[in-house]
């Protein structure tokens, strides 16, 4: 049974605008640009809308509908900052996030081991979007379907969570406005034209019926107004890498020094990646010296590392690999080769096969301390001559070994 | 009537707090009651002159085992080792510390074992301080089975190694891992203080067949056991293994064994699995 967790909140763009004007926090705010230039507007605050602007219009219409509103640029930075703190927030309390500029939509099916109930879920949720927004309270909606959680969203108000009991979809829209459906203005019309006034009226049709009068727009109608409408929850795709840069007061030489700052950024990138979901296959250290040069090392972890306790091992081999000609001034860890963090299934047969990543990981570690000489693993040879050296031959220890079932012949 | 004398005894609170506190401060092993049973699960190696050996039917987990070396010369402890990270290999991750600078990862193919499943530590100079503590994170991040190969130490580097075998000690309590550790005689003391189970590996002869040496008789005499009672003395015939051919299956190692007995029934020749 799929459940879905619908949250609308002021776009973006506004809520940044807001961050950097606070004064205009009650007034007619429209965000797009100068009403000269020919742009249609993004955003516009509750005033505005009240007044008769809608994004996409052209921002000299909308000074027109509404000449006391405040015209404002578009922040990209402090809306992408915004984005990047909500996607962090959902994506730590649910598996499937989906974030748009004014609403964001969650999977919340199944069950999660910190929240006994539903409510509790979607309340957790709704508590980490708004701590992102920096107070900003979305209405929450949670239904069946993606359709029916956005109306229930737009019933609810701000701080409040409008919850869809399962196969209660089609009672809770039957009475509300056609206008509600996703489909052309002109079936609008013409359902309107027909005396259906609610959506119960187009679900208690037969859709064979609307199929006749509106083709394939009849039969999505009648999907969305029972309240059957199956579009998933398309989660973010993957950010390339991310990458924590730390500047010092002033130039650094002490290793020690260094070690602590490093250990910083390390625990910084590995909580993101861990709100994230993420694994990071390959990991670069830039260590920024005060001559204006860069020592750098880079490396690639036995074992996808996805949080600061997986991450500070490869960190510290990059630390004695990285050579700083000069005193270090700031400090970049970047994380790239993300992917979404998978379990793996342990081999029940094969004692100690839990561990297997923690110790690929020990033998990397002990490989930059003590020499990649010193851990080991053999191989045979495949041709391996008359000479009984050449019958093995020695890889490092921390090359991952094909998993074999035990019992196996080989 | 007579009335026995009332035996003063400190109060059972006082003492059973005593007890906690110096637990706690010095680790659990610290201080022990004599009725204390203590437990220990053992993994048996398949091989019934070793399994018979302990009460516990094995080698005990969480505990250090050592194979010491009997007398001067040969004496099968490596051998025997490497059969046992052999049979460990086969069903778990095995770490192999190699601090006598000999192991043949041939020989052990032939012995059977999965050579994907070991890891061999070479520290730098086979220095013993490095390697211990290698085998320490190793156990420490989850390798089940751990196995070294000592070589003599220097009654001067003695002391400094009472710290990274104590140390190993613990932290194979703490993973309840097995972990067996080859000997040369003379025991050093803080092996021979942090082990749980010694056994003594002496050479009886070499097994000759056609005028070929095939194999070592080594006879084992338990010497020190905390984790049950050692049933006295056991041989066993350290079958070489015939070096394999390309492509050709290897089993399980040609050791077959007999507790407390006479080799008389072990000059037969072993089965050795193949293909």
């Amino acid at each position: 049974m799929s459940r879905i967790l619908i949250a609308r909140f002021a776009h973006l763009g506004l809520i940044a605008a807001w961050r950097r004007h606070p004064e205009l926090r009650n007034e007619p705010v429209v965000v797009g640009g100068e009403p000269v230039l020919r742009l249609p507007v993004l955003a516009a605050s509750a005033a505005a809308e009240a007044a008769g602007v809608r994004p996409g219009q052209p921002l000299r219409q909308a000074q027109q509908l509404c000449p006391a509103a405040v015209f404002v640029a578009l922040d990209g930075g402090m809306t992408e900052r915004l984005r990047a703190a909500a996607l962090d927030a959902l994506c730590a309390e649910a598996p499937a996030v989906e974030l748009g500029d004014a609403q964001a939509c969650c999977d919340i099916s199944g069950r999660h081991v910190r929240h006994r109930t539903e409510a509790a879920w979607a309340a957790a949720v709704a508590r980490a979007l708004t701590a992102a927004l920096g107070g900003e309270a979305p209405s929450v909606g949670v239904a069946g379907s993606r359709f029916v959680a956005w109306t229930a969203a737009g019933k609810s108000a701000p701080r409040h969570i409008r919850r869809v009991p399962p196969g209660e979809e089609a009672a809770f829209l039957a009475p509300l406005p056609i206008g509600l459906l996703p489909v052309d203005g002109v079936v609008l019309a013409r359902l309107s034209a027909l005396g259906l006034d609610c959506l119960g009226a187009v679900a208690g049709l037969h859709p064979a019926d609307l199929q006749r009068q509106f083709g394939d727009d009849g039969l999505v109608a009648h999907r969305y107004a029972r309240g059957e409408d199956d579009v998933p929850v398309t989660p973010e795709s993957a950010p390339r890498t991310l990458a924590e840069r730390l500047i010092l007061d002033g130039p650094v030489a002490d290793r020690e020094a260094i070690r602590f700052c490093a250990r910083r950024v390390c625990d910084s990138l590995g909580d993101r990646l861990r709100r994230r979901g993420l694994v990071a296959e390959r990991l670069d250290l830039v260590l920024e010296c005060d001559a204006g040069t860069a020592a750098t090392a880079s490396r690639v972890p036995p074992v996808a590392a996805g949080s600061a306790e997986e991450l500070w091992p490869v960190v510290l081999g990059l630390l004695g690999a990285a050579e700083p000609v000069a005193p270090v001034t700031a400090l970049r860890l970047e994380a790239s080769r993300l992917g979404a963090a998978r379990g793996r299934q342990v081999d029940l047969w094969r004692r100690g096969d839990a561990a297997r990543d923690a110790v690929a990981r020990t033998v990397a570690r002990l490989g930059d301390r003590f020499g990649a000489q010193t851990v080991l693993r053999p191989r045979l040879a495949l041709d391996p001559g008359d000479i009984p050296e050449r019958r093995f031959s020695w890889i490092p220890g921390s090359a991952a070994a094909e998993p074999v079932p035990v019992g196996s012949q080989r | 009537m007579t009335v026995a004398p009332a035996i003063p005894t400190p109060p059972p609170s006082s003492l059973t707090e005593t007890v906690t506190a110096l637990q706690r401060r010095f680790g659990p092993a610290a201080l022990r009651r004599g009725g204390d049973v203590v437990s220990s699960t053992a993994w048996a190696t398949g091989m019934p002159a070793i399994d018979g050996l302990v009460a516990a039917g094995g080698l005990p987990c969480g505990r250090l085992s050592v194979l010491l070396a009997g007398n001067r010369g040969v004496s099968g402890r490596l051998t025997l080792l490497q059969a046992l990270a052999a049979v460990a290999s086969r069903s778990m991750q095995v770490a192999y510390v190699d601090l006598v600078g000999t192991l043949d990862p041939g020989f052990l193919a032939d012995l059977g074992a999965d050579l994907d499943a070991c890891l061999v530590v070479r520290p730098d100079q086979l220095a013993p301080g490095p390697g211990l503590a290698m085998a320490r994170a190793l156990v420490r991040a989850g390798v089940p089975w751990l196995g070294i190969a000592m070589a003599p130490i220097r009654r001067s580097s003695a002391a400094a190694m009472e710290h990274a075998v104590s140390a190993l000690a613990g932290a194979v309590e703490g993973s309840r891992a097995i972990a067996c550790v080859s000997a040369p005689a003379p025991l050093a003391a803080p092996l021979a203080y942090a082990s749980s189970l010694t056994v003594e590996c002496a050479s009886l002869g070499w097994q000759e067949a056609h005028g070929d040496v095939v194999g070592l008789r080594v006879g084992m005499r338990t010497l020190k056991s905390k984790v049950g009672a050692p049933s006295g003395e056991a041989s066993l015939l350290l079958r070489y293994p015939r070096p394999q051919a390309m492509g050709e299956v290897v089993g399980f190692p040609a050791v077959v064994g007999h507790a407390g007995g006479d080799l008389a029934g072990l000059v037969a020749p072993a089965v050795a699995v193949a293909g």
